[in-house]
């Protein structure tokens, strides 16, 4: 068990330096493909763009 | 030709219904601790109105004297008598600078006897027997009428046993946690320790080189007016900034003057250089009032997220607030942020294992302590 522990905690360590060094973590933002912002302003607008938001309350 | 109704048949016949076959036989020859040692008697005892029996065979060598061999419930102790008389505490005893904790007391009959012993041993001759443990280690104790015995024996696997006397077959088969058998998670308590306070030294101080050697540089930042249903702060761009250094995170701070209120912000991070745009919408609204129970609050009117893994380049970020009302709002964006989060979670996970580990040793204290006079007690064998 405690060999495991070793191997275990290594890979913790290993997997926070790696995310600190990268800057990985899980994301909830959406990625599109646009063109360049000063040859087509505005084609970069969010895909929320359009869409009437209500609000929570 | 034997008669059945002859009634010495009857009686031979009721003996060898009732004869208990040792797994080891009388007269097998092996060698325990490197001595050779003969089995020469066979007791079965058992706790007197309770079911628990075990069995005690004796061992004789003509130089080394006498050894018991006891077995219960698949679990094997080779024990001696003791050289002295160990001195007694409450609930515990202590022999040759050992502590022993008290196991049970029970009052045992002898219900199979057979071989040759030191004294006459009868079928249903009483004792009060006393065990004290220290696992590996086990203190017991016999007392009659006219005399009080101590021995003291070391729990011994059951197939070293069968090995030592070249049996064939295996062992019986465990049953539970002996009172003596030892843990197999004594000693690893305080490696487990200190490597869980290693790992967390070293988990704070990859965290702290991160939060000293990154950039935590401010790219953007950026203040508006927003008001509803008018192009006022309806969509602000910001001027060209770069994010420089390694692929890393930036940090997305909103701040915000809304008051029972809400605000949601749509923004997207465009990289200039390659046309890739990270759009993602945050929320933020604050309400707060008063009731019969006081002042209460719910949410913030600030919010902070993180964009992970953002190749450098040059970038423009487009903000769109929505909301009901007016508001003052800020964005600011600061680029390679350590997050406390990602060390928050991997101490989490470093506590796991320590963790099970104190859960796995407990159950195994406690199924070897729930044969004992202690049922609902543990023990901290560390």
């Amino acid at each position: 068990m405690i060999k495991a522990y070793v191997v275990f905690g290594g890979l913790v360590l290993a997997a926070l330096t790696w995310t600190h060094y990268t800057g990985w973590g899980p994301s909830d933002v959406t990625e599109e493909k646009v063109k360049s912002v000063r040859n087509n302003p505005g084609s970069y607008r969010s895909a929320y763009g359009g869409r009437s938001y209500t609000g929570a309350k | 030709m034997l008669d059945a109704t002859d009634p010495e048949f009857r009686l031979i016949a009721q003996y060898e219904a009732r004869r208990v076959q040792p797994a080891i036989p009388l007269g097998t020859r092996g060698r325990l601790g490197g001595e050779p040692f003969e089995v020469i008697g066979y007791l079965q005892r058992q706790v007197v109105d309770e079911p628990f029996t075990w069995s005690e065979y004796l061992l004789h060598n003509p130089v080394h004297g006498m050894r018991w061999l006891v077995e219960y419930h698949g679990h094997w102790v080779l024990s001696r008598a003791a050289s002295g008389v160990p001195k007694s505490t409450k609930g515990s005893v202590t022999y040759q600078e050992v502590a022993y904790r008290h196991f049970q007391t029970a009052k045992a009959k002898i219900v199979a006897v057979s071989g040759e012993f030191p004294w006459a041993p009868r079928v249903d001759e009483r004792a009060v027997v006393e065990d004290y443990v220290a696992p590996p280690k086990i203190l017991s104790s016999e007392r009659n009428a006219q005399e009080i015995t101590w021995s003291t024996g070391e729990y011994i696997e059951g197939g070293a046993v069968w090995k030592a006397f070249a049996l064939p077959g295996s062992p019986p088969r465990r049953i539970g946690v002996g009172a003596a058998q030892p843990s197999p998670y004594a000693g690893a308590g305080r490696p487990m320790f200190l490597l869980f306070c290693s790992f967390l030294a070293l988990a704070v101080l990859v965290h702290l080189v991160f939060a000293i050697v990154s950039q935590q540089r401010l790219v953007a930042d950026i203040n508006a007016e927003y008001k509803p249903g008018t192009a006022d702060g309806a969509m602000v761009i910001s001027e060209p900034f770069s994010l420089s250094g390694r692929t890393s995170n930036v940090m997305v701070e909103i701040s915000t003057n809304a008051a029972n209120s809400w605000v949601y912000f749509t923004l997207t991070l465009v990289n200039e250089d390659t046309g890739v745009a990270k759009a993602f919408g945050r929320e933020v609204g604050l309400y707060s009032g008063r009731d019969s129970d006081g002042a209460w609050s719910e949410g913030a009117n600030w919010d902070r997220a993180y964009l992970p893994s953002v190749v450098s380049g040059s970038y423009v970020l487009t903000v769109e607030p929505e909301g009901p009302y007016a508001i003052h709002w800020r964005v600011r964006l600061t680029r390679d942020v350590p997050r406390p989060l990602w060390l928050w979670l991997a101490l989490g996970a470093l506590l796991v294992p320590p963790a099970v580990f104190l859960w796995r040793r407990a159950a195994f204290e406690n199924q070897r302590w729930s044969e004992s006079d202690h049922a609902s007690s543990g023990s901290d064998d560390d």
